[in-house]
């Protein structure tokens, strides 16, 4: 080296360097240096991670608050907030029985925070199960499942199943009497395909009840080893199941084009406001098809993109918003009110009613008359409904409206109207006067198991649906009435098995009336 | 893009506004950091943070001291609030025990009403402070409880002899020396039954000439009370009169403690772990508290507790606040052996009893709530008669053996049960002490020479008798009404036909059984050899 032409010595590079390292650690945060020139701007735009998963624009009409109401990043939110939670908790949570009450009565009382960090889990989780059945009902409502979204429908269950799981697991884990009792009566509803087997007399040969039940407990009965179990698929095994399942939702999301919206959105919204920068007059011309990479067209290829605006900072501060929102309301529910922690998980002492979690109590009045329809028949029967609908329904109309579709706001009120008489009237009667089981003592069980309340409620709504599609000459009418009904019937059967189920799933209309022991 | 920078911005306030609530609760609004702020030791200012007595022994935390500060180990002459006044002097060090172990409640809470247990979902509150000692219950059995009576005559004796003038028993009696100086004249006496005393405590006394002249000699009648009302001294005042209370009624017939008792009633061995959340508190007046659950259940149970067959027994209020304070020592806990105290052990592996094995306190305590106190039979509104086992000529043609059989095998099919060692859990010399306590209340037996089996009497005469002069009370085939059942086999059994010879022929006084050697309006005057066709039939239904 020219040591002529060396100014400094290395002895002050040294401390010149150290005093701009500070600095410098800013600058290189961005890869190509402070965003001040247009330049640096989009090559930041470029590399930003947000923008990774989204594209770099956004339609107006995704934008709009009555789209989606946000319940698809409320899930996306929640699940972060269990995330964090859920970590700090792990680092107090010991999963053997008895124990792990007494470290969950620790975080209540003598961990810093950790009752409040407790409440947040617990508020986030039951958040993250109400988001995923409202975000799947505005994708149904808005017919978002049409193509090319059909299978990111798909995706959307499965993610839909695994939040289910995920809370039900975790459930177990304070190991108090409300804990145990409920994961009972969720390992005998696996257990419930034996009804059939029993009436088939092949339970010896053939007993995939028994085979689920052990499978989920391990055991016999619920303990240790249900214990680590429940622990393992719940900090570990779903959560990475969700995560992966998500990712390739939002890639879909994206890749399919943003959110559906329909055909005439950029009528509807006019032009865009006059501080819109910047604008674009023109349709891109390049298609990947030109590119020889891939068959057919991309579905922004072709139009113009007049009504999308940056999705930095628009849908940024969109999504953040939400996000901060769903934190909030964990906040505000983790100060109102404290996760539940009942007695010491005691197997000689039954909870009488012994509640599954809420989200399962419609399932759990439906098993109070046939354990097999209840938790596996008609849950199968919904599910591959569900599945099903994007590709039964292969019509155009109303395409990323509310309701849209042929009867659209006004035959979902009729339909909420009838799938609420039907329930409720099907409630009353069997409440009321009972069911096959108290006129004809000597009946099979077999009987019961196809004709019992919950079939009936399913066959009711089916025959309805089906005068929809003939009325309407549209499958999409059928699929909106259907829909709706069985929201109806999930809504009130879980009112009902919440609020008015009580010792020995009698009815009461309060708490206050349930006989003691 | 306004409208979700303000929700931004809102949520985001929101959050943070939230979270300084969450903060403050957390670091400043905890009762129990008010309370440490607010206490003072000598040296100044406590340092406020969580305190706990953990005993790994007994796997316990007890939090307790996070509040009551003075009762931590190691602390003293904190002064401030009274929540964090020391512990009154006891004999266990809490840093050995911990808190919880005697009074319950909610060891790892750190906010009252989750610590005292007044909250739902936590099954074991604590004991509520009157009945504090009850706390004992949770490792100790007091062993060789007597009755009532014992028990009082013992502190009459104890009065009467003047040893108060020396000795202070649970703060009454006692005087200091003369000048005050080296404390009492005699030593504190409250708990010699637990920590025991000299048993040559009498020659001692004796050796002294100033006592002997003022207060000997004793003589060993009045030493034996003494010993029953010394070892009644646990230093719990009232537990053991209570458990003596326990032990005059006759519980033990109808329900068992550590496997003595009776059947009929539910097993009390653990009844003062009751939880709140598993009682019926719908029928109780007043606050929904155990101790009112306990007391309304004694003076009423079927009011409380709808078709409980236990019958109201007529006591006393403070009959009723004894019995309610020995329920709450009824704890029975499970703690490691290790940790047992000596009469524990003593009781449940050395086989020593509870109660004291004479016949008087076995008698209150086991037989007494259906033979009344003194064998004078009882009777209960909608039950049938209890049959009065002291009555004098019933023990006088009851021979020992018949007497020792009907207690050990009990009536097969009737209220009495067995009591035998594997039934009712009594040793056979417990038994004979019973019997012989029935000879004190009514008298001996008389000698009876012939052989259990004599009676050689006209089958079918004595049927007709029977109908004739028995049926009415005692049931046309013998299975009973107003009067005994004949035809149990357990009496059949232990009966001789002297037994039943002689019944039929004096009677029994203060009973409605008749004699039937005279004649009266109802019935005419018997024969030897009717009362013997009579005693042959009723051994027919002993060969079916």
């Amino acid at each position: 080296m020219d040591t002529g032409l060396q100014t400094k010595s290395a002895l002050r590079e040294f401390a010149d360097n150290l005093w701009h390292a500070p600095r410098r650690i800013a600058e290189t945060m961005f890869r190509s240096g402070k965003p001040n020139t247009d330049r640096t701007r989009s090559t930041f735009v470029f590399g930003n991670v947000f923008l990774h998963l989204h594209p770099a624009r956004t339609h107006r009409w995704s934008l709009r608050w009555c789209t989606t109401w946000g319940v698809g990043i409320l899930c996306g939110a929640s699940f972060l907030i269990t995330l964090v939670t859920g970590v700090l908790l792990m680092f107090y949570y010991k999963p053997y029985p008895d124990v792990a009450y007494q470290s969950i009565k620790d975080i209540h009382f003598v961990v810093p925070t950790g009752q409040f960090i407790r409440n947040i889990h617990r508020w986030a989780a039951n958040l993250m199960v109400i988001g995923v059945f409202l975000h799947m009902a505005r994708v149904f409502y808005t017919a978002a499942y049409r193509a090319p979204r059909e299978f990111n429908w798909l995706i959307g269950m499965g993610l839909f199943i695994v939040t289910l799981a995920l809370s039900f697991t975790g459930y177990l884990l304070p190991w108090d009497q409300l804990a145990y009792w409920a994961i009972t009566i969720g390992a005998n509803i696996a257990q419930s395909p034996r009804e059939i087997t029993d009436a088939l007399g092949i339970t010896d040969k053939f007993d995939i009840g028994g085979l689920q039940r052990q499978l989920l407990l391990g055991s016999d009965v619920v303990g240790e080893e249900a214990l680590i179990r429940f622990y393992l698929l719940h900090v570990m095994i779903l959560p990475l199941a969700l995560a992966m399942l998500m990712a390739v939702h939002f890639w879909r999301i994206r890749k399919d084009g943003g959110l559906a919206r329909p055909d005439d959105a950029d009528q509807r919204l006019g032009p865009p406001p006059g501080d819109t920068y910047p604008v674009f007059t023109e349709a891109p011309q390049k298609t990947y098809q030109l590119a020889a990479v891939v068959k057919g067209r991309t579905p922004a290829v072709g139009r113009g993109p007049e009504n999308t605006v940056p999705t930095m900072p628009h849908l940024f501060y969109a999504e953040l918003g939400v996000f901060m929102l769903t934190i909030l309301i964990c906040l505000g529910l983790a100060i109102w009110m404290d996760a539940p922690l009942k007695e010491l998980a005691n197997p000689n002492v039954p909870e009488n009613p012994a509640k599954a979690p809420w989200y399962f109590l419609g399932l759990q009045e439906l098993v109070s008359y046939s354990a097999f329809m209840g938790g596996v028949g008609i849950p199968m029967i919904v599910l591959i409904g569900l599945g099903l609908i994007p590709y039964l329904d292969r019509e155009k109309t109303g395409t990323g409206e509310w309701f849209g579709g042929p009867g659209g706001g006004r035959l979902v009120a009729s339909s909420a109207a009838f799938g609420l008489a039907a329930v409720l009237a099907v409630e009353v009667f069997a409440i009321r006067f009972g069911w096959l089981r108290e006129w004809f003592p000597g009946i099979p069980q077999l009987v019961i198991t196809f004709i019992n309340p919950g079939t009936l409620i399913a066959a009711i709504y089916a025959l309805y649906s089906l005068r929809v599609v003939r009325r309407f000459n549209s499958v999409r009418a059928g699929a909106l009435a259907l829909f709706t009904c069985f929201l109806c019937g999930f809504v009130v059967l879980t009112i009902v098995g919440t609020y008015f189920r009580g010792p020995n799933w009698h009815f009461y209309w309060s708490p206050a009336d349930w006989p003691m022991h | 893009m306004n409208k979700n920078k303000y929700l931004l911005l809102i949520s985001s306030l929101g959050c943070l506004a939230l979270l300084l609530v969450a903060a403050a609760q957390e670091n400043i609004f905890k009762p129990w950091r008010r309370i440490q702020s607010a206490a003072r030791a000598e040296a100044g200012p406590i340092e406020v943070k969580l305190r706990q007595i953990v005993v790994p022994g007994l796997r316990t935390a007890d939090r307790c001291v996070t509040c009551h500060v003075g009762m931590a180990p190691g602390e003293s002459g904190v002064t401030g609030p009274k929540v964090v006044a020391a512990h009154k002097r006891m004999p266990h060090d809490p840093a050995d025990f911990g808190c919880t172990v005697c009074h319950a409640g909610q060891s790892y809470a750190t906010e009252k009403a989750d610590a005292h247990g007044d909250v739902p979902h936590w099954p074991s509150p604590m004991i509520p402070a009157k009945y504090a000692y009850a706390g004992c219950g949770s490792c100790h059995t007091h062993v060789r409880v007597p009755n009532t009576t014992a028990l009082e005559r013992g502190r009459l004796v104890f009065q009467r002899l003047d040893c108060y003038a020396c000795h202070r028993v649970d703060g009454r009696g006692g005087t200091l020396r003369v000048g005050g100086a080296h404390g009492m004249e005699g030593p504190d006496l409250s708990s010699a039954g637990a920590t025991g005393y000299d048993p040559r405590w009498y020659e001692k006394h004796l050796a002294k000439s100033e006592w002997k002249n003022l207060f000997g000699p004793i003589n060993a009648a009045d030493r034996a009370d003494l010993a029953v009302f010394l070892d009644s001294h646990v230093g719990a005042p009232g537990l053991v009169e209570a458990k003596a209370l326990f032990h005059s009624l006759g519980c033990r017939g109808c329900h068992k403690v550590n496997g003595v008792g009776g059947d009929d009633g539910p097993d009390l061995t653990r009844a003062g772990q009751r939880d709140p959340a598993l009682t019926d508190f719908s029928r109780v007046t007043g606050e929904r508290t155990l101790e009112n659950w306990h007391k309304q259940h004694l003076r009423d149970p079927a009011r409380i507790v709808p078709g409980s067959a236990m019958p109201a027994m007529g006591l006393t209020d403070e009959q009723i606040e004894q019995l309610t304070f020995y329920i709450f020592s009824l704890r029975h806990s499970n703690f490691p052996e290790a940790y047992w105290p000596k009469d524990r052990i003593r009781a449940e592996r050395f086989g020593e009893r509870e109660f004291a094995t004479d016949g008087a306190t076995l008698y209150t305590t086991f037989c007494a709530a259906c033979h009344g106190a003194n064998g004078e039979g009882r009777r209960y509104p909608g039950m049938p008669l209890f049959p009065a086992v002291g009555n004098p000529d019933f023990l006088a043609v009851a021979s020992d053996e018949f007497l020792a059989q009907a207690i050990t095998r009990g009536r097969p099919g009737r209220r009495m049960p067995a009591w035998g060692e594997k039934e009712g859990g009594l040793r056979p010399e417990e038994i004979s002490a019973v019997v012989q306590h029935l000879r004190r209340l009514g008298g001996p037996a008389e000698p009876d020479t012939k052989p259990s089996r004599w009676a050689q009497g006209d089958v079918a005469a004595g049927k007709k008798l029977y109908a004739v002069n028995c049926a009415g009370c005692h049931g046309a085939d013998g299975k009973g009404g107003e009067a005994l059942a004949l035809n149990n086999a357990g009496l059949l059994a232990a009966a001789s036909d002297t037994y039943l010879f002689k019944t039929i022929e004096r009677g029994r006084r203060g009973t409605a059984m008749p004699g039937f050697t005279q004649a009266s309006t109802v019935h005419p005057a018997l024969s030897p050899e009717e009362i013997e066709a009579l005693v042959s039939f009723i051994r027919t239904w002993e060969k079916r």
